[in-house]
């Protein structure tokens, strides 16, 4: 296997042009305008709202300013599929359609998935959908076209200010690390990572800056793995199994149910 | 989402909709019916409720698949659920619900339609006389009913584990829906066959066995509902709407009128509770609505 | 200087523009400034941009506010004690500038004439057949130049002088000297006599900086005014921003920091829009901020290769190279009085009769000789202002027969409603584009004709569309915003019968001279002399009928008459004879030999290597990257700092070296002094940088060539919420305003019209939507026309996000949705509040994304010197739909 590669992406130099979205659809040949956005939605500049399967990149657009404006920002974050290295969407796939590639990436292969949808909530992240013309899931593929060519994922390569850098996780890491210390120098104490550890679903090869909480991106403080329940919930039901099969055992073992036990091969 | 209670209200929509709805109710009902119908038989009481019972699940099983399959959004690949397209190899993940599930039914299938064949032969008197022992007693009829009892019991619950490792709001806030499932499958199964059975044979013990069965099982039900709201957690937010409304009612209807009116009812010693067992299939169907499209109404 | 040495700069201050979503990929150098080496980033705006959002500091303004609000810096920084202690600025200003050049007696400032300059007076000078200059009123200047040895103002210039100086009832003092020359220049080349006719006497100086007429008091006093206080008063920017801004500006000048300002048509759309550019140049040279790496002032162009749509001019006023047309309004009767008119004695423009020569030879080759003034009476004159508002009133007054709109899209372009009854006046039109867009559908589907208000049938004008190949489909050149001529190659072949416009220009004249064969009409021998001559060798293009690019460059660079296959490698090698053809001077060098094409170049420095990337296509002139880079360097020629170090002499190469190509005589040493006389670069001193200025030095106050004053002055916009708090004389006196139907302007604070509007860009959209509204990724980006307005705006007229409104102004009233947002504000002007909304102009009604034009509201008024339209600010009223 490859280095594991990946994203660094850095709200704090993103001028939410959305090169990064349009650069990914052409790329990956995805259609747009559909029916939902083709009004304004009133949320900012944001009017593709959200990750699906024909928007693999979204620009999100958060305003804070205060009621007097002393305050004020406006922080534009790309988001992307974040090819956790414990992934939900691979956990839940019954087809096998999604695969961990040599890269570390996770990737939903277009031939195989049969649009069982599981894998749709179970993305902690929220970032996989339909793609209305292939009707399969789709998601970010990290561009696994262009890596195997040695090339740099259409995106990042798009993106003017480096808000999007791709490379191997590792040296992402350091170089995350610089700018958050660089910003802390700075002032902006509320700099951090996320994901960038293990911690988080064993660490997000795509990973943040973030100088906000999660939510105010649209990102879970806690994503967990949805096999979380797997066990405890698999014990239960068999518990259940467990009583169901007791209560019918013990009913139909009722004597008064022997007495009146019916011939056994009635005929009509 | 600033102060949303659990980390499952950021994941999206999965779609569902009424085929689900109709899948959850009709899975239950087969697996509880074929279940049910195995018990009867494994204790070697009234066959003839039995075999009404397979007779039921084969065709319920039937539309199941079919539902299944027409639910994916590519229907003509609904075979990539058992075979891997590129190695060709079986497709099975032991720790996917969906997967579990979908083998289940297929093999759920396989032994419904054994018993099914076994009842059939039996019922029409014909010569060949050997599908007969497909069904207890005897030794291959145990080797097809007891695995096919068993898969019921899978089909019935895994729909619940699967919720829960969907990660969508509610669904995975609590490890229970499988627990629930079962349970209420059996019970709403229990109340069905109570009803066919005593509309087609009129009432016998088995029935007014089976009448018992489903009051045991609501009140296993009241349980199961308690914990599973202690386990929700903060997440029970996620029904405050529509699908909370919907849930109440089910959960009153289907599980606490026909306890009450059971109550009254076994008091006077009287067996048949068709009323009750109808508000039970109610109530069931109600409470699924619910689930099923409870993280639909939650806003990202 | 150039977007990518805004890299080097330890402050960028972006006003003017929104530059992250308009130039975002230039905005990488400052995001790299930025993060690299903690750049200051100001932004200073009415709105707040996604340019802000990266911003340090965010400074709010009313719109049109600027020059009170860089006046305030200028009078921040003159005040301040490290501009009068550090011996950096002194010596900069005194050495590099005009700060100690003595202005005429003559002169009276603003301060003393209630807000107006000495010489304000009736404008006559329309030509009786094209009444449409648009000017309410002009300058007679004469009385702004210097004062020089001898005494008495030395008068004008001639070089790029005030129009009026030509006019019939004009005169004046400078009609002397330009008599003169025009003597001496009428024998023909060579034309150095001509030139030294025009030298006047040196300019008085007080290196003291202490004479009351001296260049630094009177701004001194100009700018006394501009305090912190009536800043806050007139821009509405709260006093403690601008002051941070101005802080932040001066305490990253000096030699070992540098700032960068850059703006684009925020500064330019207004009726005085040459002049807060003025006032930010100003402001540059007083800090020193000028040729030196990471200093300067970036203009950010538009269109792709506008830049170079300047240099080789689809302007109607200047031929190539920035020489003016012959004008019918100007002494240009032959090529003698256009010379010793146009030609300045000292400094670069000295060559000017080299430049104007060899391009009358690249026009009409072996035809242009001697005897025939090199066939200067066949070139085209101008009669006035063509530029496009004054074209669409004549076009109203039935005055303009056909149109070519090449790459334009009028139909929703200013006062659009009256751009339209335009061109329903036409006889013909010509569209060529890429795409059926409102202009080439406005007979069948502009707004007046859906409503019913015209009928298709009424409208007389013939309507033809060609359709257009797309940039990737023929071989050509950009240059871009930094004057670096990119080539590109064709990559496929256009499709169908789309053709380049090239291909349109080239086999349109060569029909035009088939029909006018023969003719002997003395106007017709231009035509009929044009070289015309791009013929391709490459059958395939034979076969569309395409000219070959590489043809048109190499002309435009230039080659001896005699020998046309050998090139000349720079603007020096250019003669007065006509021994030389080149159409263009300023791109002369970019083709120093048939084989050697260098805008095709594309050798980057390595990386970590301090450098100008000379190797990357070619910048003009000489492929210099940053002009004056002479005063990166001591008046002894050695670097200010360490840090900044850009150009410099080498003692012992006795030559300027550095970074980058020196704009300065190789090797004339600083200690060169210009000896009484001299002529052309000769009169220029080693420390005179700016050698394309009459003195080598920059200009803080402009002693010629603007029409509407020597000094910035802050003017309220046409149509204002506010009286004027700075002066008595509330706009600009001299705007251009076209009074005619349908172009009514609001009166002075209007209650019927009580906010501000200005209109603006998205990143996702492109223009008039033309690109961008037909595809369908850019249009989900951006789906719809929107307003946006501030929270406590909407509150007062009962708004809510999203809510369908109405948005009036004098001359329309369109329809969007409101996006109400905190990043808009409500501003506290002259006491009381002013609320400013924003819409951008890329809707019309053709294309995936439909809209209303913002431009049915604006209205047909112009800065007087280069008559753009004041789009940036108006008023207009705001109601829920
Ligand atoms: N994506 C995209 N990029 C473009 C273009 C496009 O259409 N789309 N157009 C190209 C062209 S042709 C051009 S000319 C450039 C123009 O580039 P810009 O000049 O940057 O463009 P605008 O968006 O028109 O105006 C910039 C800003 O000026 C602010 N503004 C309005 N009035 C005033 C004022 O009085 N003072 C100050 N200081 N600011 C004011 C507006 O709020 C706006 O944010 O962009 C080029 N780049
Ligand atoms: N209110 C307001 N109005 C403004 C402005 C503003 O800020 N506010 N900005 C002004 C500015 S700075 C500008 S630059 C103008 C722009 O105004 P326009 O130039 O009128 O607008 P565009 O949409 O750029 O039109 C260019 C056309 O050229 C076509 N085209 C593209 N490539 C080619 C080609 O190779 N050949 C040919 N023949 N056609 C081609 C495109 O399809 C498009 O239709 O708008 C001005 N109008
Ligand atoms: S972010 Fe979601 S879709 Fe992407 S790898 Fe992780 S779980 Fe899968
Ligand atoms: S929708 Fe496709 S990719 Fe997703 S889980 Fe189902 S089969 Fe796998
Ligand atoms: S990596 Fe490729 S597929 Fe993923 S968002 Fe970027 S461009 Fe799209
Ligand atoms: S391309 Fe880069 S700067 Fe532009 S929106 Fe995407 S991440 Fe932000
Ligand atoms: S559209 Fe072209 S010119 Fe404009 S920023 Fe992008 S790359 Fe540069
Ligand atoms: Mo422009």
């Amino acid at each position: 296997m490859a280095e594991p590669m990946g994203f660094f992406t850095d709200p704090t130099v993103c001028i939410g042009c959305k090169a990064c979205e349009v650069a990914c659809k052409q790329w990956n040949q995805l259609p747009a305008l559909d029916e939902d956005r083709r009004t304004l939605s009133g949320d900012s500049y944001d009017n593709t709202r959200k990750l699906d399967g024909t928007h693999w990149r979204h620009v999100k657009f958060v305003e804070q300013f205060d009621e007097d404006r002393r305050d004020g920002r406006w922080t534009m974050l790309s988001d992307v599929c974040k090819h956790c290295v414990q992934a939900g969407c691979l956990e839940v796939c019954p087809t096998g359609a999604i695969i961990r590639t040599e890269f570390d990436t996770v990737v939903i292969q277009s031939d195989t998935c049969n649009g069982c949808k599981a894998c749709l909530g179970a993305c902690p992240f929220g970032v996989i959908d339909i793609n209305p013309v292939s009707k399969t899931a789709q998601k970010c593929t990290l561009c696994y076209d262009r890596l195997q060519a040695g090339m740099e994922p259409a995106c990042s390569q798009a993106c003017p200010t480096d808000s999007i850098v791709f490379g191997p996780v590792r040296e992402l890491k350091e170089r995350a690390g610089r700018r958050v210390d660089q910003l802390h120098a700075a002032g902006e104490k509320r700099a951090v990572l996320y994901g960038a550890d293990e911690n988080m679903l064993g660490g997000l090869n795509a990973f943040f800056l973030l100088v906000d909480k999660p939510e105010v991106y649209g990102l879970p403080p806690d994503p967990k793995m949805p096999t979380r329940h797997l066990a405890t919930g698999t014990l239960a039901t068999m518990l259940g199994a467990f009583v169901v099969g007791l209560v019918s055992l013990f009913n139909f073992r009722d004597r008064r149910a022997g007495e009146a036990s019916a011939p056994d091969r009635d005929q009509p | 989402m600033i102060d949303a209670p659990s980390s499952t209200w950021f994941t999206s929509s999965p779609h569902w909709n009424w085929l689900i709805v109709v899948y959850f109710i009709l899975g239950a009902l087969a697996g509880g019916v074929y279940f049910l119908s195995a018990m009867i038989d494994l204790t070697g009481r009234d066959r003839r409720l039995a075999r009404l019972g397979y007779y039921m699940t084969l065709p319920l099983l039937l539309v199941i698949g079919g539902v299944l399959i027409v639910d994916l959004y590519r229907p003509d690949r609904f075979w990539h659920l058992f075979v891997e397209i590129h190695t060709l190899r079986p497709m099975f993940k032991w720790w996917v619900p969906m997967s579990v599930g979908a083998w289940s039914v297929l093999i759920f299938g396989f032994f419904s339609l054994l018993s099914c064949l076994a009842a059939l032969f039996e019922h029409r008197d014909w010569r060949w006389r050997f599908p007969r022992r497909l069904r207890p007693p005897g030794v291959l009829g145990m080797l097809v009913t007891v695995p096919g009892a068993i898969m019921a019991l899978v089909v019935t619950g895994y729909t619940g584990v699967m919720l829960s490792v969907l990660n969508r709001p509610v669904w995975s806030d609590t490890p229970l829906f499988g627990l629930l499932f079962l349970v209420s499958a059996v019970t709403m199964a229990a109340a069905l066959l109570a009803l066919v059975g005593r509309w087609i044979h009129g009432d016998s013990p088995v029935v007014a066995a089976l009448n018992r069965i489903w009051i045991w099982l609501l009140l296993v039900q009241i349980v199961v509902w308690i914990a599973l709201f202690v386990t929700l957690g903060p997440a029970v937010r996620g029904w405050l709407n529509v699908w909370g409304v919907v849930l109440a009612i089910g959960i009153a209807i289907g599980t606490v009128l026909p306890l009450l009116a059971a109550r009254f009812r076994t008091a006077r010693g009287i067996g048949g509770l068709p009323a009750a067992a109808v508000l039970v299939l109610a109530g069931g169907f109600m409470v699924r609505t619910a689930i099923v499209f409870v993280p639909e109404a939650i806003a990202p | 200087m150039y977007p990518r040495s805004m890299e080097d700069s330890d402050c960028v201050l972006v006003m003017g523009s929104n530059m992250a979503e308009n130039h975002p990929v230039a905005f990488r150098w400052p995001m790299k400034a930025k993060v690299e080496h903690g750049a200051k980033l100001i932004h200073v705006d009415p709105r707040f941009t996604r340019t802000s959002a990266m911003a340090d500091i965010y400074a709010p303004l009313r719109a049109g506010s600027d020059i009170a609000f860089l006046g305030g810096v200028v009078n921040f920084v003159l005040n301040s004690e490290r501009w009068n202690k550090d011996p950096f600025f002194r010596t900069f200003a005194t050495t590099y500038t005009n700060a100690a050049s003595i202005v005429s007696s003559e002169f009276r400032d603003t301060e003393d004439m209630g807000g107006v300059f000495s010489g304000l007076m009736a404008y006559t000078g329309d030509a009786p057949e094209w009444p449409f200059n648009g000017f309410i009123g002009e300058y007679e200047s004469s009385s702004w130049s210097y004062e020089r040895e001898g005494g008495g103002a030395g008068g004008d210039n001639p070089g790029g002088g005030p129009r009026e100086t030509g006019r019939e009832d004009g005169g004046g003092p400078n009609e002397q000297p330009a008599l003169d020359a025009t003597k001496a220049g009428a024998g023909g080349p060579p034309y150095d006599d001509l030139v030294r006719a025009l030298l006047q006497p040196p300019v008085q100086r007080d290196d003291t900086l202490t004479d009351p007429r001296c260049v630094l008091q009177i701004l001194r006093r100009h700018f006394a005014r501009y305090t912190p206080e009536m800043v806050e008063q007139v821009t509405g920017c709260p006093r403690d921003q601008f002051l941070l801004v101005a802080q932040t500006l001066l305490d990253n000048s000096g030699a070992e920091r540098t700032s960068s300002i850059a703006y684009a048509v925020a500064w330019t759309q207004h009726t005085y829009g040459v002049q807060i550019i003025g006032c930010a140049a100003l402001l540059q040279l007083l800090l020193g901020n000028v040729g030196r790496p990471g200093a300067g002032i970036v203009a950010l162009r538009g269109h792709a290769s506008i830049q170079g749509s300047t240099d080789v001019p689809t302007l109607y006023h200047s031929i190539h190279g920035y020489m003016s047309a012959p004008s019918a309004l100007e002494p240009h009767n032959s090529l003698s009085e256009w010379l010793a008119q146009e030609t300045q004695p000292t400094g670069y423009w000295a060559n000017t009769p080299k430049f104007m020569v060899s391009y009358l030879k690249s026009m009409y080759g072996a035809a242009a000789t001697r005897d025939n003034d090199f066939g200067y009476a066949w070139h085209p004159k101008i009669i006035g202002d063509h530029s496009h508002m004054p074209m669409f009133v004549a076009m109203n007054e039935g005055r303009v027969k056909g149109m070519f709109c090449i790459g334009q899209n009028p139909a929703t372009s200013l006062n659009a409603k009256l751009e339209r009854s335009g061109l329903r006046k036409l006889d013909w039109l010509v569209v060529k584009d890429n795409w059926l867009h409102e202009t080439a559908m406005f007979w069948k589907t502009a707004p007046e004709v859906r409503a019913g208000e015209v009928a298709t049938a009424d409208i007389d004008t013939e309507v033809f569309f060609f359709p257009s190949s797309q940039v990737a489909e023929y071989d050509g050149s950009f240059t871009n915003t930094q004057r670096l001529l990119q080539w590109h190659y064709k990559a496929a072949d256009p499709p169908g019968e789309c053709r380049s416009d090239m291909y349109f220009t080239y086999q349109l004249g060569k029909r035009l001279k088939a029909l006018y064969a023969g003719s002997t009409l003395p106007r017709d021998q231009g035509f009929l002399n044009l070289v015309w001559d791009y013929e391709s060798t490459d059958p395939r293009e034979q076969q569309l009928g395409e000219p070959e690019s590489e043809k048109i460059l190499k002309e435009i660079n230039g080659y001896y008459s005699e020998e046309p296959g050998r090139h000349v490698a720079g603007p020096e090698d250019l003669a007065d004879d006509g021994s030389t053809s080149c159409a263009s001077w300023i791109y002369c060098g970019v083709y120093p030999s048939p084989d050697e094409n260098r805008s095709a170049n594309r050798q980057a420095d390595p990386p970590g290597v301090p450098g100008a990337h000379l190797g990357w296509g070619f910048a003009w002139p000489s492929n210099r990257r940053i002009l004056y880079n002479r005063v990166s360097a001591d008046p002894q020629g050695k670097p200010w700092s360490e840090r900044k170090r850009y150009v410099w002499w080498d003692e012992a190469k006795t030559q300027w070296v550095g970074l980058d190509v020196p704009d300065f005589p190789t090797t004339k040493p600083p200690t060169y002094r210009a000896p009484p006389g001299a002529t052309g670069m000769d009169a220029h001193n080693g420390t005179d940088a700016f050698i394309l200025k009459t003195d080598g030095v920059g200009w803080l106050y402009v002693p010629e060539g603007l029409v509407d004053g020597p000094l910035p002055t802050h003017y309220e916009p046409v149509e204002s919420v506010v009286r004027n708090p700075l002066y008595k004389q509330q706009s600009s006196p001299v705007l251009k305003y076209w009074k005619i139907d349908g172009n009514p302007l609001a009166e002075l604070a209007d209650a019927k019209y009580p906010y501000v509007i200005t209109t603006y860009r998205l990143t996702e959209h492109y223009l008039s939507g033309a690109m961008s509204r037909w595809l369908p990724w850019l249009t989900e980006l951006q789906p719809e026309l929107f307003v946006e307005l501030s929270p406590e705006l909407a509150n007062e007229q009962g708004i809510a996000n999203l809510d369908r409104v109405r948005i009036s102004s004098p001359r329309a009233t369109v329809h969007a949705k409101a996006l109400v947002t905190r990043r808009m504000r409500p501003l506290q002007v002259a006491g009381r509040t002013v609320h400013q909304v924003g819409m951008p102009f890329h809707w019309g009604w053709e294309g995936l994304s439909t809209g209303d034009a913002a431009n049915e509201l604006t209205a047909l008024v112009g800065d007087p010197n280069t008559t753009m339209h004041e789009g940036k600010t108006f008023v207009c009223n705001v109601h829920k739909a």
